[in-house]
C-alpha cells in the first residue's frame, strides 16, 4: 500500500490540487459545480489534452516538440479543405492524420538522423508549418464545413461530449503504448540514457522518429476536434497553445530531462489546468493574465522539488548529517 | 626517427590551420556574409528598388532593433541556454517604465536607469531559475515569458501609454537621423562593438565562453557556474529592457502586447548568425549579421510581393538550415580538438 502511494505520489498530489481547484472555482461562482457545464467546458481542453498526449512520448525520450500547435493548424485547415471538397469524413481522417504524422516525421528525422537539437529544429518547423497553414488557409480561412465533420464537437455519449470520450480513449491508448509496448520501454530507456540504449541495441533513431510521428498524428486529431468545436479553420489556429501543452506534460510528472512520467499524470494535469482556467474565466480574469498563472505553475511544478532539496541542503544539513553515499 | 616524427607533427599542424575549429568557425561567419550578399543580389535583380537608399535605410532600421535584441540573446545562447522571455521583458520594461514616467514626471530623466533596474531583476529571475533551481532554460523562460507578459497585461488593464506621454527625448531619438542613418543604427553598432569587446576582454565575457564550451571543464577550473549563467541572463535582461524602451519610443502608442512573439525572430537571428545553440561558439558580430539577414529577407519578400506566409516558411527553413550547418561545424571543431590532444600526447 505504502509502495503504491509512493509510486503514484505525483498523481495523488495532482488529485489533491484538482480538489482544491474545484473548491476554489466553485467558491468563485455558483455555476461552476454543475455536471453539464463542467462536461461541456471540458470539450475545449480536449484539444490541449490530445496535443499533450502527443508530446508525452517525445518528452519521455528527453526531446521536445514546440511545433505541435502549428501542426494542429495545418491539420485543421486540411480537414476543412477536404470537407469543402466533399470528401467523406472517414476518408479524410486517415489522409489528414497521415499528413500531420508526416510533418512530425520530418521533425523526427532532423532530430534523430541529422542529430540536431530538437528545440532548434522544432523552433524552425514551428514557423515553417505555421506558414504552411496560412498558405493553405489563405487570408480568410476556410468556412462552410459540412455537418459530417462537426459531429464530433456536437454529439454526446450519454451526458459526456464525444470529444471528451475521444480524449479518454486516447489517454488509455497512450497509457498502454507507454506502459506495455516495446515502443514505450524503448522510450523510457532512451530518455534515461541515449548512449546506454544505443549500446543495448535499442533502435534509438527509429524510436525517436516514431515518437515525433505520433506527436504529429495526435496534433492532426486535435485539429479535427478544433474544426468540430469552432467550425472554422484558419492559419493562426491554436497559436501559442504550446505553453499550456508543455505545462500539462511537465505538471503531469513527466521529467523534462526524459525517462519518466505516466499518461495518467498528463491526463490529471490537463484536468487541473482546465479547472483552474475555467475558474479564472468565471472570475473574469482576462486571458493574458491567465497565462501568468499557467506560467507560474509551469515553473513551480519543475522548480518546487529542486527548491525543497536546496532548502533541505541549506538548513537541514546543520541538524542532520547527510547519510553517507547519498 | 625523431626527425620524421617531428615532420609528421609539423604536417598535422599545417593541416590543422586549414581544417581546424577556428577555420570552420571563420567559414561559418563568411558563409552568413555570403548568404547576405546573395540575398541582396537576388532581391536587387528582382526589384531594383531594393538597393535604393530609402529602402536600405528601412532595412537597417529594422535590423538595428533586431540586432540589439540578438546581442542580448547571444549572451545567453553562448552559455548553452536560451531566453524565450526577451519579448516579454521588452514589453514589460517599455510599458511599465513609460507608464511610471508619465504618472510621475519627476522620473522622466531616469527612465533609462529604471529600465536597467527592471532588466537586472527580470534577467536575474531567469538566471536564478536556470542556474540555481536548475530548470531547463526553455521551460524556465517559456514560463517567465508568460509570467512577465501576464504581469504587463495585469498592470495595463487594457489601457495604452500614448505617444504624448513618453519623455520627449525618446521620441526625438526614435526619429533622429545621424549622418543619413537612423540614430538606432548607430546605437546598435555601438552596442555590438561594446558587447563584442566585453566578451573578448572582460573576465565576465571570457567566463561565458569558457562555461559555454564545456561546463564541466569550467567547473573543474574553478569557475562559479551559476554566477556565470546568472550574469549572462542579467546582461540579456538589461539589453532587452533597453531595447524595449527604444522599440516603445518608435511605436509610440504602447499596449501590453508590445514585442510579443519577437523572441522567435531574435532566436532566428542569433542562430542564423552562427552562434552555436550548443553554446561556447559564435560572436555577437555574427548575431548582428544574422539580424541584418532576417531584416533583408523580411523586407525583400515584401518588395517582391510574396505573401506574408512565405516569410514564416523561409524563416523556419533558414533556422533549420543554420543549425544543420552548425552541427557540421561543431563536428569539425570536435574532431580538430581531439586531433590537437592526440598531438600533444604524441609530442
Amino acid at each position: 500500500m505504502s509502495r503504491l502511494l509512493r509510486t503514484y505520489s505525483s498523481e495523488l498530489i495532482l488529485v489533491g490540487l484538482i480538489v482544491l481547484a474545484f473548491a476554489w472555482s466553485s467558491s468563485l461562482s455558483p455555476y461552476f459545480l454543475n455536471t453539464i457545464t463542467l462536461l461541456s467546458s471540458a470539450q475545449f481542453f480536449v484539444i490541449f489534452a490530445l496535443m499533450a498526449f502527443g508530446l508525452f512520448p517525445v518528452v519521455v525520450q528527453g526531446e521536445i516538440d514546440i511545433s505541435l500547435a502549428s501542426t494542429l493548424a495545418v491539420g485543421s485547415v486540411l480537414f476543412a479543405h477536404l470537407s469543402v471538397q466533399g470528401v467523406p469524413f472517414f476518408a479524410a481522417l486517415p489522409i489528414v492524420i497521415a499528413a500531420t504524422a508526416a510533418l512530425g516525421t520530418v521533425n523526427g528525422l532532423l532530430v534523430a538522423y541529422a542529430g540536431l537539437p530538437s528545440l532548434a529544429v522544432t523552433l524552425g518547423t514551428m514557423g515553417a508549418y505555421r506558414g504552411l497553414a496560412y498558405l493553405l488557409a489563405g487570408d480568410a480561412g476556410v468556412t462552410g464545413i459540412t455537418p459530417e465533420y462537426l459531429r464530433l464537437g456536437s454529439s454526446w455519449v450519454g451526458i459526456v461530449p464525444s470529444s471528451v470520450v475521444l480524449a479518454l480513449v486516447v489517454a488509455g491508448v497512450c497509457a498502454v503504448l507507454m506502459g506495455t509496448t516495446t515502443f514505450g520501454r524503448y522510450s523510457y530507456a532512451i530518455g534515461s540514457s541515449p548512449s546506454a540504449s544505443r549500446m543495448a541495441a535499442v533502435p534509438v533513431n527509429r524510436t525517436r522518429v516514431a515518437a515525433y510521428a505520433f506527436a504529429g498524428a495526435m496534433s492532426g486529431l486535435a485539429g479535427l476536434v478544433w474544426v468540430s468545436l469552432y467550425q472554422s479553420a484558419r492559419g493562426d489556429n491554436a497559436d501559442g497553445s504550446i505553453l499550456f501543452v508543455l505545462t500539462a506534460v511537465v505538471l503531469g510528472g513527466v521529467s523534462i530531462k526524459g525517462g519518466s512520467g505516466r499518461a495518467v499524470g498528463v491526463l490529471l494535469a490537463v484536468v487541473l489546468l482546465g479547472s483552474i482556467q475555467i475558474g479564472m474565466q468565471l472570475a473574469n480574469v482576462p486571458g493574458t493574465s491567465q497565462t501568468l498563472v499557467i506560467g507560474v505553475l509551469l515553473i513551480g511544478s519543475i522548480g518546487l522539488p529542486r527548491a525543497v532539496q536546496l532548502i533541505r541542503q541549506r538548513f537541514g544539513s546543520a541538524r542532520l548529517p547527510a547519510p553517507a553515499g547519498s | 626517427m625523431i626527425a620524421s616524427g617531428q615532420t609528421v607533427l609539423e604536417g598535422l599542424k599545417e593541416r590543422l590551420k586549414f581544417s581546424g575549429g577556428a577555420a570552420a568557425l571563420r567559414v561559418r561567419f563568411m558563409g552568413v556574409l555570403a548568404f547576405q550578399l546573395l540575398l541582396m543580389v537576388m532581391f536587387t535583380a528582382l526589384v531594383p528598388r531594393f538597393i535604393g537608399w530609402n529602402n536600405v535605410q528601412s532595412v537597417l532600421f529594422t535590423a538595428a532593433i533586431l540586432a540589439m535584441a540578438a546581442v542580448g540573446q547571444s549572451l545567453v545562447v553562448l552559455t548553452g541556454n536560451l531566453d524565450l522571455s526577451v519579448g516579454s521583458i521588452m514589453g514589460l520594461s517599455a510599458y511599465v517604465v513609460y507608464d511610471l514616467a508619465s504618472q510621475s514626471p519627476d522620473l522622466k530623466p531616469f527612465v533609462v536607469l529604471i529600465a536597467i533596474l527592471f532588466g537586472v531583476v527580470l534577467g536575474a529571475i531567469n538566471g536564478f531559475l536556470v542556474a540555481v533551481v536548475e530548470i531547463p532554460s526553455i521551460v524556465a523562460t517559456l514560463g517567465t515569458l508568460s509570467v512577465y507578459r501576464g504581469f504587463v497585461s495585469f498592470y495595463a488593464h487594457a489601457t495604452e501609454v500614448t505617444s504624448g506621454e513618453l519623455p520627449r527625448w525618446t521620441r526625438r531619438l526614435a526619429s533622429a537621423n545621424v549622418l543619413g542613418v537612423s540614430a538606432y543604427v548607430w546605437l546598435a553598432i555601438a552596442l555590438v562593438l561594446l558587447v563584442g569587446f566585453a566578451l573578448r576582454a572582460l573576465p565576465w565575457g571570457r567566463n561565458i565562453y569558457a562555461y559555454g564550451s564545456n561546463p564541466r571543464a569550467a567547473y573543474f577550473y574553478g569557475l562559479n557556474s551559476s554566477r556565470i549563467v546568472v550574469g549572462a541572463y542579467i546582461g540579456a535582461g538589461v539589453i532587452a529592457a533597453l531595447v524595449g524602451l527604444l522599440l516603445g519610443a518608435q511605436v509610440g502608442n504602447i499596449n501590453s502586447l508590445l514585442a510579443s512573439g519577437i523572441e522567435l525572430q531574435v532566436l532566428a537571428a542569433v542562430v542564423i548568425g552562427g552562434v552555436s545553440i550548443w553554446g561556447g561558439s559564435g560572436s555577437v558580430y555574427g548575431a548582428a549579421v544574422g539580424a541584418i539577414v532576417l531584416a533583408t529577407i523580411n523586407n525583400g519578400l515584401v518588395l517582391v510581393g510574396v505573401q506574408e506566409f512565405y516569410r514564416l516558411l523561409f524563416q523556419g527553413a533558414a533556422i533549420v538550415a543554420a543549425v544543420a550547418v552548425d552541427a557540421v561545424v561543431q563536428r569539425r571543431v570536435l574532431s580538430a580538438t581531439s586531433r590537437h590532444s592526440i598531438m600533444e600526447v604524441a609530442s
